[in-house]
Protein backbone atom coordinates (compact mmCIF):
# COMPACT_ATOMS: atom_id res chain seq x y z
CA UNK A 1 0.00 0.00 0.00
CA UNK A 2 1.23 3.62 -0.57
CA UNK A 3 -0.61 6.90 0.25
CA UNK A 4 -3.30 8.06 -1.62
CA UNK A 5 -1.79 10.93 -3.84
CA UNK A 6 0.83 8.06 -4.83
CA UNK A 7 -1.67 6.20 -7.13
CA UNK A 8 -1.55 6.59 -10.98
CA UNK A 9 -2.36 10.40 -11.97
CA UNK A 10 -5.26 8.28 -13.75
CA UNK A 11 -6.47 6.15 -10.95
CA UNK A 12 -7.11 9.27 -9.09
CA UNK A 13 -8.96 11.58 -11.77
CA UNK A 14 -11.57 8.84 -12.34
CA UNK A 15 -11.24 8.64 -8.29
CA UNK A 16 -12.30 12.39 -7.79
CA UNK A 17 -14.58 12.28 -11.42
CA UNK A 18 -16.17 9.78 -10.23
CA UNK A 19 -17.13 11.08 -6.55
CA UNK A 20 -17.48 14.67 -7.63
CA UNK A 21 -20.21 13.97 -9.79
CA UNK A 22 -22.14 11.87 -7.01
CA UNK A 23 -21.39 14.86 -4.59
CA UNK A 24 -22.06 17.58 -7.04
CA UNK A 25 -25.73 15.90 -8.24
CA UNK A 26 -27.22 13.53 -5.42
CA UNK A 27 -29.89 15.80 -2.88
CA UNK A 28 -30.56 12.29 -0.87
CA UNK A 29 -29.19 13.58 2.87
CA UNK A 30 -27.28 10.70 4.08
CA UNK A 31 -25.23 10.73 0.85
CA UNK A 32 -24.51 14.54 1.09
CA UNK A 33 -23.55 13.87 5.12
CA UNK A 34 -21.11 10.97 4.06
CA UNK A 35 -19.38 12.89 1.06
CA UNK A 36 -19.18 15.86 3.84
CA UNK A 37 -17.25 13.31 6.42
CA UNK A 38 -15.35 11.73 3.86
CA UNK A 39 -13.97 14.93 2.42
CA UNK A 40 -13.24 16.39 5.83
CA UNK A 41 -11.60 13.55 7.08
CA UNK A 42 -9.61 13.30 3.88
CA UNK A 43 -8.97 16.87 3.93
CA UNK A 44 -7.83 16.47 7.67
CA UNK A 45 -5.36 14.27 6.56
CA UNK A 46 -3.73 16.17 4.29
CA UNK A 47 -3.52 20.27 5.38
CA UNK A 48 -2.11 21.56 8.54
CA UNK A 49 -4.43 21.69 11.35
CA UNK A 50 -4.15 25.80 11.21
CA UNK A 51 -5.56 25.39 7.67
CA UNK A 52 -8.04 22.70 7.85
CA UNK A 53 -9.61 24.83 11.07
CA UNK A 54 -9.24 27.98 9.03
CA UNK A 55 -11.16 26.08 6.44
CA UNK A 56 -13.69 24.67 8.49
CA UNK A 57 -14.56 28.04 10.43
CA UNK A 58 -15.26 29.60 6.41
CA UNK A 59 -17.64 26.53 5.28
CA UNK A 60 -19.62 27.12 8.50
CA UNK A 61 -20.26 30.55 8.45
CA UNK A 62 -21.17 29.83 4.81
CA UNK A 63 -23.72 27.37 5.87
CA UNK A 64 -25.34 29.55 8.52
CA UNK A 65 -25.71 31.62 5.78
CA UNK A 66 -27.23 29.70 2.93
CA UNK A 67 -29.57 27.81 5.29
CA UNK A 68 -30.73 31.02 6.73
CA UNK A 69 -31.14 32.86 3.21
CA UNK A 70 -33.08 29.81 1.49
CA UNK A 71 -36.09 30.13 3.48
CA UNK A 72 -36.48 33.80 2.05
CA UNK A 73 -36.60 32.69 -1.42
CA UNK A 74 -38.14 29.78 -1.46
CA UNK A 75 -41.15 29.67 -0.31
CA UNK A 76 -42.34 26.10 -1.33
CA UNK A 77 -43.27 23.63 1.43
CA UNK A 78 -46.25 21.86 3.31
CA UNK A 79 -45.05 23.19 7.14
CA UNK A 80 -44.89 26.94 7.37
CA UNK A 81 -43.27 27.93 10.70
CA UNK A 82 -44.20 31.61 10.40
CA UNK A 83 -44.71 34.37 7.35
CA UNK A 84 -43.18 37.47 6.60
CA UNK A 85 -44.33 40.09 4.74
CA UNK A 86 -47.16 37.34 3.60
CA UNK A 87 -44.55 34.52 2.44
CA UNK A 88 -44.13 31.49 4.07
CA UNK A 89 -41.07 30.51 5.90
CA UNK A 90 -41.40 26.77 5.92
CA UNK A 91 -39.44 23.90 7.46
CA UNK A 92 -38.75 22.42 4.43
CA UNK A 93 -37.02 25.19 3.04
CA UNK A 94 -35.26 25.55 5.80
CA UNK A 95 -34.00 21.59 5.84
CA UNK A 96 -33.08 22.12 1.98
CA UNK A 97 -31.00 25.23 2.87
CA UNK A 98 -29.19 22.83 5.14
CA UNK A 99 -28.40 20.28 2.47
CA UNK A 100 -27.30 22.94 0.23
CA UNK A 101 -25.01 24.21 2.49
CA UNK A 102 -23.64 20.85 3.30
CA UNK A 103 -23.05 20.09 -0.38
CA UNK A 104 -21.57 22.77 -1.16
CA UNK A 105 -19.14 22.18 1.85
CA UNK A 106 -18.22 18.81 0.49
CA UNK A 107 -17.71 19.67 -2.82
CA UNK A 108 -15.35 22.50 -1.72
CA UNK A 109 -13.45 20.21 0.71
CA UNK A 110 -13.32 17.66 -2.48
CA UNK A 111 -12.39 20.38 -4.76
CA UNK A 112 -9.36 21.37 -1.96
CA UNK A 113 -8.28 17.66 -1.41
CA UNK A 114 -8.00 17.36 -5.28
CA UNK A 115 -5.96 20.79 -5.41
CA UNK A 116 -3.55 19.18 -3.00
CA UNK A 117 -3.32 15.88 -4.56
CA UNK A 118 -3.28 16.15 -8.21
CA UNK A 119 -0.91 18.89 -8.71
CA UNK A 120 -0.02 20.31 -12.47
CA UNK A 121 2.42 17.75 -13.45
CA UNK A 122 -0.21 15.03 -13.08
CA UNK A 123 -2.91 16.99 -14.75
CA UNK A 124 -0.82 17.57 -17.80
CA UNK A 125 1.05 14.10 -17.68
CA UNK A 126 -3.03 13.00 -18.45
CA UNK A 127 -4.36 15.83 -20.68
CA UNK A 128 -0.98 17.36 -22.00
CA UNK A 129 -0.58 14.66 -25.22
CA UNK A 130 -4.10 14.68 -26.23
CA UNK A 131 -5.31 18.39 -25.76
CA UNK A 132 -1.93 20.54 -25.47
CA UNK A 133 -3.27 23.91 -25.08
CA UNK A 134 -6.62 23.63 -23.29
CA UNK A 135 -4.37 21.55 -20.84
CA UNK A 136 -1.99 24.01 -20.25
CA UNK A 137 -4.09 27.04 -20.16
CA UNK A 138 -6.48 25.19 -18.07
CA UNK A 139 -3.34 24.28 -15.44
CA UNK A 140 -2.16 28.30 -15.35
CA UNK A 141 -5.40 29.21 -14.83
CA UNK A 142 -6.09 26.98 -11.99
CA UNK A 143 -2.71 27.73 -10.78
CA UNK A 144 -3.58 32.01 -11.21
CA UNK A 145 -5.38 33.01 -8.30
CA UNK A 146 -2.60 31.64 -5.20
CA UNK A 147 0.41 32.64 -7.55
CA UNK A 148 -1.48 36.69 -7.52
CA UNK A 149 -2.29 36.47 -4.10
CA UNK A 150 1.29 35.87 -3.47
CA UNK A 151 2.08 38.14 -5.88
CA UNK A 152 -0.08 40.79 -4.76
CA UNK A 153 1.25 40.46 -1.01
CA UNK A 154 4.65 41.35 -2.38
CA UNK A 155 3.73 44.17 -4.32
CA UNK A 156 2.17 45.22 -1.41
CA UNK A 157 5.00 44.76 0.92
CA UNK A 158 7.28 46.51 -1.55
CA UNK A 159 4.69 49.95 -1.28
CA UNK A 160 4.76 50.07 2.46
CA UNK A 161 8.23 49.55 2.38
CA UNK A 162 9.12 52.21 0.16
CA UNK A 163 6.67 54.33 3.38
CA UNK A 164 3.54 54.61 0.27
CA UNK A 165 0.29 54.20 2.22
CA UNK A 166 0.65 53.44 5.90
CA UNK A 167 -2.32 55.76 6.55
CA UNK A 168 -5.33 53.83 8.23
CA UNK A 169 -7.84 56.24 6.33
CA UNK A 170 -10.22 54.70 3.84
CA UNK A 171 -9.40 57.09 0.62
CA UNK A 172 -5.93 56.49 1.24
CA UNK A 173 -6.38 52.62 1.10
CA UNK A 174 -8.61 52.40 -1.44
CA UNK A 175 -5.84 54.57 -3.71
CA UNK A 176 -2.86 52.09 -2.11
CA UNK A 177 -5.49 49.07 -3.45
CA UNK A 178 -5.71 51.02 -7.19
CA UNK A 179 -1.92 51.57 -6.95
CA UNK A 180 -1.25 47.51 -6.59
CA UNK A 181 -4.04 46.40 -8.87
CA UNK A 182 -2.86 48.42 -11.96
CA UNK A 183 0.56 46.97 -10.62
CA UNK A 184 -1.23 43.48 -10.88
CA UNK A 185 -2.97 43.96 -14.30
CA UNK A 186 0.11 44.20 -16.10
CA UNK A 187 2.35 42.03 -14.14
CA UNK A 188 -0.84 38.94 -14.71
CA UNK A 189 -0.84 40.17 -18.89
CA UNK A 190 3.29 39.85 -18.51
CA UNK A 191 3.33 36.64 -17.41
CA UNK A 192 0.83 34.39 -19.17
CA UNK A 193 2.19 35.64 -22.31
CA UNK A 194 6.08 34.93 -20.50
CA UNK A 195 4.84 31.28 -19.66
CA UNK A 196 3.17 30.30 -22.88
CA UNK A 197 6.47 31.65 -24.86
CA UNK A 198 8.68 29.68 -22.52
CA UNK A 199 6.66 26.76 -23.06
CA UNK A 200 6.61 27.25 -26.90
CA UNK A 201 10.34 27.23 -26.96
CA UNK A 202 10.52 23.82 -24.63
CA UNK A 203 8.70 22.57 -28.00
CA UNK A 204 5.49 21.82 -25.75
CA UNK A 205 2.73 20.28 -27.87
CA UNK A 206 4.71 19.65 -30.39
CA UNK A 207 4.41 16.07 -32.66
CA UNK A 208 7.56 13.90 -31.58
CA UNK A 209 8.15 15.21 -28.33
CA UNK A 210 8.65 12.99 -25.31
CA UNK A 211 7.33 13.24 -21.98
CA UNK A 212 9.51 12.12 -18.86
CA UNK A 213 7.54 10.97 -16.35
CA UNK A 214 7.58 8.91 -12.94
CA UNK A 215 3.90 7.22 -13.15
CA UNK A 216 4.40 3.76 -13.71
CA UNK A 217 0.73 1.79 -13.32
CA UNK A 218 1.14 -0.84 -10.82
CA UNK A 219 -0.66 -3.93 -9.74
CA UNK A 220 -1.97 -0.93 -6.35
CA UNK A 221 -3.11 1.10 -9.30
CA UNK A 222 -5.27 -1.57 -10.47
CA UNK A 223 -6.59 -2.90 -7.78
CA UNK A 224 -7.65 1.00 -6.38
CA UNK A 225 -8.90 0.59 -10.27
CA UNK A 226 -10.91 -2.03 -9.38
CA UNK A 227 -12.52 -0.85 -5.85
CA UNK A 228 -13.70 2.77 -7.69
CA UNK A 229 -15.28 0.92 -10.26
CA UNK A 230 -16.63 -2.05 -8.18
CA UNK A 231 -18.19 0.71 -5.59
CA UNK A 232 -19.60 3.58 -8.12
CA UNK A 233 -21.16 0.54 -10.68
CA UNK A 234 -23.10 -0.81 -6.72
CA UNK A 235 -23.76 2.83 -6.65
CA UNK A 236 -25.43 3.42 -9.93
CA UNK A 237 -27.40 0.30 -9.89
CA UNK A 238 -28.46 1.49 -6.67
CA UNK A 239 -29.28 4.65 -7.79
CA UNK A 240 -31.29 3.45 -10.96
CA UNK A 241 -33.56 1.08 -8.51
CA UNK A 242 -34.00 4.25 -6.93
CA UNK A 243 -32.40 4.20 -3.83
CA UNK A 244 -30.67 7.62 -4.24
CA UNK A 245 -33.96 9.41 -4.91
CA UNK A 246 -35.17 11.94 -1.64
CA UNK A 247 -37.26 15.15 -2.26
CA UNK A 248 -37.66 18.08 0.36
CA UNK A 249 -40.86 19.50 -1.40
CA UNK A 250 -44.06 19.99 -0.61
CA UNK A 251 -43.34 17.14 2.26
CA UNK A 252 -39.58 15.99 3.51
CA UNK A 253 -39.94 12.28 2.36
CA UNK A 254 -38.95 9.40 5.08
CA UNK A 255 -35.14 8.41 4.72
CA UNK A 256 -35.70 4.89 2.95
CA UNK A 257 -34.11 1.72 4.53
CA UNK A 258 -34.62 -0.41 1.17
CA UNK A 259 -32.19 -3.13 -0.29
CA UNK A 260 -31.20 -0.31 -3.07
CA UNK A 261 -31.10 2.80 -0.30
CA UNK A 262 -28.67 0.42 2.18
CA UNK A 263 -26.51 -0.78 -1.04
CA UNK A 264 -25.91 3.20 -2.49
CA UNK A 265 -25.49 4.50 1.22
CA UNK A 266 -22.55 1.51 1.85
CA UNK A 267 -21.60 1.84 -1.79
CA UNK A 268 -20.53 5.85 -1.72
CA UNK A 269 -19.58 5.42 1.92
CA UNK A 270 -16.66 3.38 1.25
CA UNK A 271 -15.71 5.45 -2.13
CA UNK A 272 -15.66 8.23 0.18
CA UNK A 273 -14.09 6.93 3.17
CA UNK A 274 -11.47 5.21 0.68
CA UNK A 275 -8.80 8.03 0.49
CA UNK A 276 -9.16 8.96 4.32
CA UNK A 277 -8.32 5.52 5.39
CA UNK A 278 -5.68 5.23 3.29
CA UNK A 279 -3.87 8.22 4.58
CA UNK A 280 -4.62 7.68 8.25
CA UNK A 281 -3.44 3.45 7.53
CA UNK A 282 -0.71 4.46 6.26
CA UNK A 283 0.30 7.38 9.07
CA UNK A 284 -0.34 4.17 11.63
CA UNK A 285 2.35 2.24 9.54
CA UNK A 286 4.90 5.26 9.51
CA UNK A 287 4.26 6.00 13.19
CA UNK A 288 4.71 2.43 14.04
CA UNK A 289 8.03 1.58 12.15
CA UNK A 290 9.81 5.46 13.39
CA UNK A 291 8.99 3.58 16.46
CA UNK A 292 10.65 0.69 16.24
CA UNK A 293 13.92 2.21 15.17
CA UNK B 1 -11.24 50.53 15.38
CA UNK B 2 -13.05 53.23 12.93
CA UNK B 3 -13.45 49.92 10.63
CA UNK B 4 -15.16 48.33 13.22
CA UNK B 5 -17.51 51.34 13.77
CA UNK B 6 -18.75 51.21 10.39
CA UNK B 7 -18.89 47.55 10.43
CA UNK B 8 -21.45 47.88 13.42
CA UNK B 9 -23.18 50.68 11.36
CA UNK B 10 -23.99 48.75 8.96
CA UNK B 11 -25.22 45.39 10.75
CA UNK B 12 -27.14 48.11 12.78
CA UNK B 13 -29.20 49.50 9.96
CA UNK B 14 -30.03 46.54 8.15
CA UNK B 15 -30.97 45.28 11.34
CA UNK B 16 -33.04 48.03 11.56
CA UNK B 17 -34.23 47.92 8.07
CA UNK B 18 -35.25 44.26 8.76
CA UNK B 19 -37.38 45.33 11.94
CA UNK B 20 -39.26 47.74 10.18
CA UNK B 21 -39.93 46.10 6.67
CA UNK B 22 -40.36 42.53 7.64
CA UNK B 23 -43.61 41.96 8.81
CA UNK B 24 -43.62 38.86 10.61
CA UNK B 25 -47.04 36.54 11.30
CA UNK B 26 -47.81 33.81 12.70
CA UNK B 27 -49.16 30.86 10.77
CA UNK B 28 -52.55 30.87 12.55
CA UNK B 29 -52.29 35.16 12.47
CA UNK B 30 -51.48 34.74 8.70
CA UNK B 31 -54.71 32.31 7.83
CA UNK B 32 -56.82 34.57 10.09
CA UNK B 33 -58.79 35.85 7.07
CA UNK B 34 -61.83 38.35 7.23
CA UNK B 35 -64.17 37.00 4.95
CA UNK B 36 -67.90 39.07 4.34
CA UNK B 37 -70.88 37.71 5.08
CA UNK B 38 -72.97 37.65 2.31
CA UNK B 39 -76.27 40.02 2.70
CA UNK B 40 -79.29 40.70 0.46
CA UNK B 41 -77.81 42.88 -2.56
CA UNK B 42 -74.05 42.21 -1.85
CA UNK B 43 -72.45 42.51 -5.04
CA UNK B 44 -70.68 38.78 -4.93
CA UNK B 45 -68.62 37.21 -7.32
CA UNK B 46 -67.86 32.89 -7.91
CA UNK B 47 -64.35 31.36 -7.13
CA UNK B 48 -63.74 28.19 -8.59
CA UNK B 49 -59.51 26.42 -8.35
CA UNK B 50 -59.45 23.07 -10.68
CA UNK B 51 -56.61 20.83 -11.87
CA UNK B 52 -58.15 18.12 -14.12
CA UNK B 53 -56.08 18.45 -16.09
CA UNK B 54 -53.16 17.08 -14.27
CA UNK B 55 -55.04 13.64 -13.65
CA UNK B 56 -54.93 13.56 -17.93
CA UNK B 57 -50.86 13.77 -16.84
CA UNK B 58 -50.12 11.81 -14.46
CA UNK B 59 -47.43 10.50 -15.48
CA UNK B 60 -45.60 13.62 -16.14
CA UNK B 61 -46.62 14.70 -12.55
CA UNK B 62 -43.64 15.30 -10.16
CA UNK B 63 -43.15 12.31 -7.79
CA UNK B 64 -43.29 13.79 -4.98
CA UNK B 65 -47.04 15.37 -5.73
CA UNK B 66 -48.68 12.04 -6.73
CA UNK B 67 -50.64 12.25 -3.55
CA UNK B 68 -54.93 13.26 -3.24
CA UNK B 69 -53.49 15.96 -1.07
CA UNK B 70 -51.91 17.90 -3.65
CA UNK B 71 -54.10 16.76 -6.73
CA UNK B 72 -57.27 15.61 -5.87
CA UNK B 73 -58.81 12.99 -7.08
CA UNK B 74 -62.18 14.91 -8.60
CA UNK B 75 -59.37 17.39 -9.54
CA UNK B 76 -61.32 20.37 -7.69
CA UNK B 77 -59.07 22.14 -5.12
CA UNK B 78 -61.93 24.56 -4.21
CA UNK B 79 -65.29 24.09 -5.32
CA UNK B 80 -67.66 26.70 -6.94
CA UNK B 81 -67.53 29.24 -3.95
CA UNK B 82 -69.59 32.80 -3.47
CA UNK B 83 -67.21 35.58 -2.19
CA UNK B 84 -68.92 39.50 -1.14
CA UNK B 85 -67.15 41.77 -3.49
CA UNK B 86 -65.09 44.70 -2.62
CA UNK B 87 -64.59 47.71 -4.39
CA UNK B 88 -61.98 47.41 -6.33
CA UNK B 89 -60.97 43.50 -5.94
CA UNK B 90 -59.16 42.41 -8.35
CA UNK B 91 -58.92 38.57 -9.81
CA UNK B 92 -55.71 38.48 -7.14
CA UNK B 93 -57.27 40.35 -4.23
CA UNK B 94 -60.18 37.23 -4.30
CA UNK B 95 -58.03 34.20 -4.59
CA UNK B 96 -55.56 35.09 -1.82
CA UNK B 97 -58.52 35.92 0.46
CA UNK B 98 -60.24 32.71 -0.82
CA UNK B 99 -57.06 30.88 0.13
CA UNK B 100 -55.87 32.57 3.61
CA UNK B 101 -59.99 31.46 4.32
CA UNK B 102 -59.12 27.80 3.30
CA UNK B 103 -55.67 27.50 4.39
CA UNK B 104 -55.03 26.65 0.62
CA UNK B 105 -50.73 27.23 0.24
CA UNK B 106 -50.76 30.01 -1.74
CA UNK B 107 -46.96 31.40 -3.56
CA UNK B 108 -46.70 34.64 -6.49
CA UNK B 109 -44.47 36.70 -7.22
CA UNK B 110 -44.23 40.13 -8.01
CA UNK B 111 -45.77 42.92 -6.81
CA UNK B 112 -47.28 45.22 -9.60
CA UNK B 113 -47.97 42.63 -12.06
CA UNK B 114 -48.76 39.32 -9.79
CA UNK B 115 -48.09 35.77 -10.96
CA UNK B 116 -49.51 32.78 -9.22
CA UNK B 117 -46.77 30.19 -9.31
CA UNK B 118 -48.37 27.67 -6.47
CA UNK B 119 -51.54 27.00 -5.31
CA UNK B 120 -51.74 23.98 -3.03
CA UNK B 121 -47.93 23.05 -3.63
CA UNK B 122 -48.93 22.33 -7.76
CA UNK B 123 -46.06 24.71 -8.60
CA UNK B 124 -45.23 25.81 -11.96
CA UNK B 125 -43.60 23.58 -14.28
CA UNK B 126 -44.44 20.54 -11.96
CA UNK B 127 -45.95 18.83 -15.22
CA UNK B 128 -44.60 19.10 -17.64
CA UNK B 129 -42.13 22.07 -18.76
CA UNK B 130 -45.43 23.94 -20.27
CA UNK B 131 -47.52 23.73 -17.55
CA UNK B 132 -48.81 26.64 -14.73
CA UNK B 133 -51.76 28.33 -13.38
CA UNK B 134 -53.88 30.37 -15.65
CA UNK B 135 -57.42 32.30 -14.78
CA UNK B 136 -60.66 32.41 -16.57
CA UNK B 137 -63.52 35.22 -15.95
CA UNK B 138 -66.71 34.09 -17.42
CA UNK B 139 -65.40 31.59 -19.35
CA UNK B 140 -62.55 33.52 -21.49
CA UNK B 141 -59.20 33.93 -20.68
CA UNK B 142 -58.10 37.65 -19.86
CA UNK B 143 -54.63 38.81 -21.51
CA UNK B 144 -53.51 40.94 -18.57
CA UNK B 145 -52.27 39.78 -15.06
CA UNK B 146 -54.79 38.61 -12.28
CA UNK B 147 -53.74 41.75 -10.06
CA UNK B 148 -54.78 44.07 -12.79
CA UNK B 149 -58.01 42.11 -13.49
CA UNK B 150 -60.59 44.11 -11.55
CA UNK B 151 -63.96 42.66 -11.02
CA UNK B 152 -67.70 42.94 -11.34
CA UNK B 153 -70.86 41.76 -9.78
CA UNK B 154 -71.25 37.97 -10.38
CA UNK B 155 -68.03 37.35 -12.31
CA UNK B 156 -67.41 33.63 -12.13
CA UNK B 157 -63.80 33.63 -11.89
CA UNK B 158 -61.87 30.40 -12.58
CA UNK B 159 -58.53 29.12 -12.14
CA UNK B 160 -56.75 25.90 -13.87
CA UNK B 161 -54.07 24.72 -14.09
CA UNK B 162 -52.97 23.87 -18.10
CA UNK B 163 -50.32 21.06 -18.67
CA UNK B 164 -49.93 22.42 -22.34
CA UNK B 165 -49.76 26.22 -22.20
CA UNK B 166 -53.67 26.47 -21.89
CA UNK B 167 -54.53 24.36 -24.96
CA UNK B 168 -56.09 21.59 -23.15
CA UNK B 169 -58.29 24.01 -20.90
CA UNK B 170 -59.54 25.54 -23.67
CA UNK B 171 -57.17 28.63 -24.67
CA UNK B 172 -56.45 28.29 -28.22
CA UNK B 173 -53.84 30.55 -29.77
CA UNK B 174 -56.66 32.66 -32.12
CA UNK B 175 -57.21 34.60 -28.55
CA UNK B 176 -53.99 37.14 -27.17
CA UNK B 177 -51.44 35.66 -26.01
CA UNK B 178 -50.26 35.60 -22.32
CA UNK B 179 -47.87 38.76 -21.80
Amino acid sequence: MKAFACYHPAVLMLYFVAVLAIAMFCWHPVLLALSLAGSALFYFTLAPARVFLRESAFLALLAVAVTAANPLFSHGGATPLFFINGNAVTLEAIRYGLALSVMLAGVVLWFRAYGLVMNTDKFLYLFGRALPALSLVLSMAMRFIPLFRRQMKRVGDTQRAMGLYREESLPDRARFGMRVFSAMVTWALENAVETADSMKARGYGLAGRSHFSLFTFSGYDAVMLAAIAVLTGVFAAGAAAGGADFSYYPRTVQLSLSAASLAVYAAFGALCFLPAFIEIKEKIKWTYFKSKI
Amino acid sequence: MKKNIILFLLIAAAAAAFVLFADIQSVDEYYLSHIDDIKEGDPTVFLTIRCDTVLDNYDKLRQALRSPEYVPEDGVILARTEYVLRDGDTVFDILERAARHNRIQLEHHGTAAVYIKSINHLYEFDCGPLSGWIYKVNGGFPSGDCSSYVLSDKDEVEWVYTCDLGQDVGRGYTEEAAP
